[in-house]
Formats: structure tokens, sequence, C-alpha cells
């Protein structure tokens, strides 16, 4: 019983942080602070989504059921390496390929105040 | 032009979608596709026959194997296609011998250049596993090939393409291709050779130390290694032909 509470719990957590991100995606300005939303929530959400199932696996606490929530502990582990390295990857060949950098005069101008 | 585009797609949806009707229910067991004896065969009788539980991969490389070797042909053909075409002159760096005379182009980002040193030697053992434990769970040497074909281009991405034509130059890549192609109809010959039809491996258990039934199972996987040599190979030439635009040089 507590198991399955702490899953729903982590995984409602997980979904708003997902929705966060995905907001923040279409609503956020420029190159920059999109990339910032993507790869902090994608990060953030997956890994209390995959923690939740971790946890809800091992409600029945036996070796088959340990070995499953370790290879979700490792999806875990390898998300949160792969997912910031690429936002970065994305931030940086954006850098140098000379995306600008958002402010309050850029957007005063592309709205031909 | 747009409405005319979307009254097609509409079209199509309703098409599909009216034909679903005419499916069978989820897990009808008095469907043609679950009531036929073959498949009933196959259900029934691949863990006596082969010792392999996975009866997906005993159907693809075993009962099928003639279907999944020109599957292989296909692939090799593939990369050989993508390479003839975007080929147009001779590579100059195949002459040179020199191994350290390159250099990279720009510095390697440090965070992207630890985190793929770290990834790519999991990336290529998962790899591993999953060719090797193809006839036990999901996997096989498609699966494993193309991760591992991958972490290749993984290396092509976050330093240089030269950095990964260094660990496999386009020679070793296309050796590597047939390679794959020539294990699996190797097996295949040998079966013949020792006096049995093309692919039946029962009759390898004269040349390896196993009964008939378990050298139905070595020799799947010794096939799905051989998938799994032409698919790395043939990931990394499509990738790279097409990144560089056939020349080598230049990556995205």
């Amino acid at each position: 019983m507590i198991p399955a509470t702490i899953c729903v719990v982590l995984v409602c957590i997980g979904f708003l942080f997902f929705i966060g991100g995905a907001a923040g995606i279409i609503r956020f300005p420029d190159f920059y602070t999109r990339m910032h939303a993507a790869g902090k929530g994608d990060t953030m959400s997956v890994f209390l989504i995959l923690m939740g199932l971790a946890t809800y696996q091992l409600a029945d606490f036996s070796l088959a059921n340990i070995l499953v929530a370790g290879k979700i502990l490792f999806i875990t582990i390898f998300i949160m390496w792969a997912s910031p390295t690429s936002t970065h990857a994305l931030i940086k060949a954006g850098f140098e390929e000379g995306q600008k950098l958002w402010t309050p005069d850029v957007e005063k101008e592309d709205s031909g105040e | 032009m747009k409405s005319f585009a979307l009254i097609t797609v509409i079209l199509t949806g309703w098409l599909l979608l009216s034909a679903v009707s005419d499916f069978p229910s989820w897990g009808d067991t008095e469907s043609p596709a679950n009531d036929y004896r073959l498949s009933q065969h196959y259900i029934t009788e691949t863990f006596p026959e082969s010792s392999v539980p996975n009866m997906v991969t005993a159907v693809l490389a075993d009962y099928r194997g003639y279907d999944t070797m020109f599957e292989t042909v296909v692939i090799f053909v593939a990369g050989i296609a993508i390479m003839s075409i975007l080929r147009r002159k001779p590579l100059d760096y195949l002459k040179d011998t020199g191994r350290e005379t390159r250099s990279y182009k720009k510095d390697p980002d440090l965070i992207i250049d630890t985190t793929c040193r770290l990834m790519i030697p999991i990336i290529q053992l998962f790899a591993l596993y999953v060719v090797a434990h193809g006839h036990h769970s999901p996997g096989g040497g498609f699966q494993g090939g193309v991760i591992f074909g991958a972490s290749f281009i993984l290396l092509a991405l976050s330093r240089d393409l030269q950095a990964a034509q260094r660990w496999v130059p386009e020679k070793r890549v296309l050796n590597l291709a047939g390679i794959g192609i020539l294990i699996y109809s190797g097996f295949g010959f040998a079966c013949m050779i020792l006096g049995s039809n093309f692919l039946d491996y029962e009759i390898l258990h004269k040349i390896m130390p196993a009964t008939p039934v378990e050298a139905r199972s070595h020799s799947m996987l010794g096939v799905e290694i051989g998938v799994a040599f032409t698919c790395t190979a043939i990931m990394f030439s499509i990738y790279s032909n097409l990144a560089s635009n056939g020349d080598m040089k230049e990556t995205l």
C-alpha cells in the first residue's frame, strides 16, 4: 500500500514537471530558454516517474522484482547522463552558429515598437 | 492544394478505420492467425525442437532462416547502394597510412567528450548483451548490430568523423559487412557439406559439442552474430556517407 502511494505521488509530480517543460518549450521566447525548459523538465520528470515505477516494483519484495528495479535505476542514471549532455550540445551548437540571446529590447524590435 | 491533401488524408484514414472492424478481436483464440496449425506448432514445439525459449528468434533465425539471410543481404546492398551513389571520386585518405597525422578540426567540448567517453563502452557492452541474449529475451542480431553501430555514430558526432574513421575505416567497414553475410551463409553451407539441407542446423551437432537440439540453438547464436556484423558496419557506413556527402572529410 505504501509503495503504491509513493509511486502515485512520484509519478504525479513527474507529470507536473513534464507539463512545465512542455509549456516552457512553447512559451519561452528564444532558443536557449526553450532548450533550458526541455532539458531541465525532461530530466527531472523522467527521473521522478522512473523512480516511482521502481518503487512500485519493490512492493512485492523478491529477487526478480529487485532486478527489474535495478534495471529501471540503470535507465534513470543513463537518462540523467544523456539528457543534460544533449541539451548542452544543442545549446553549444546554437551558440557557435550565432543564435541571438533574448532581451526585452529584441522583443520590442520584433513587435515593431 | 491544402484542402485536397486534407481530403485525401481524411479519406485514407476513414478507409483504414473502416477496415479495423473486420479484424478479429484482441486475443481471439478462434482468429485465423491463432487457429492455424502452423502457429500452434511454433508455440508448442519451438522449445522441444530447438531449446530456444524466444520463439520469435527461433522463427526468424531457424524456421525461416533463408528469409533472414537475404534480409541481411538487403541491408548490405542498401549500404553499398548509398556508398556508390554518394562516392564520386576516390578517397585520398585511404592512401596515407600514418595513424596520428590527422588532427581535430576544432577542440572537442569537455562535457560532451567526457560523457560520450563514459557512455560509448556501456552502449557497446549492452549491444553485445542484446546480440548474445537474443534467443532468450527480446533482441538479436539486427537490434544489437544497430545499437553497436549507433555507438560509433555517437563517437563521430561527439568528436569528428575522422576520429570514428580511425576505429572503423571504410575498408574495414566493408570487410565486416561482408564477413557477416559470410558467417551466415557459412552456417548454411556447413549444413550442406555435412549432408543436410541448407540452413538445417540439426546436422551441425557432428562438429559441435552439443546434442542435435542444442546445435540449433548454438547455430542461431552464430547466425545472429553474422547479422550483427553486417548491421553494425552498414549502419556506420550509411551515417558516415550521408553526413560527409560521400567524401569522408567533413561531418555535419
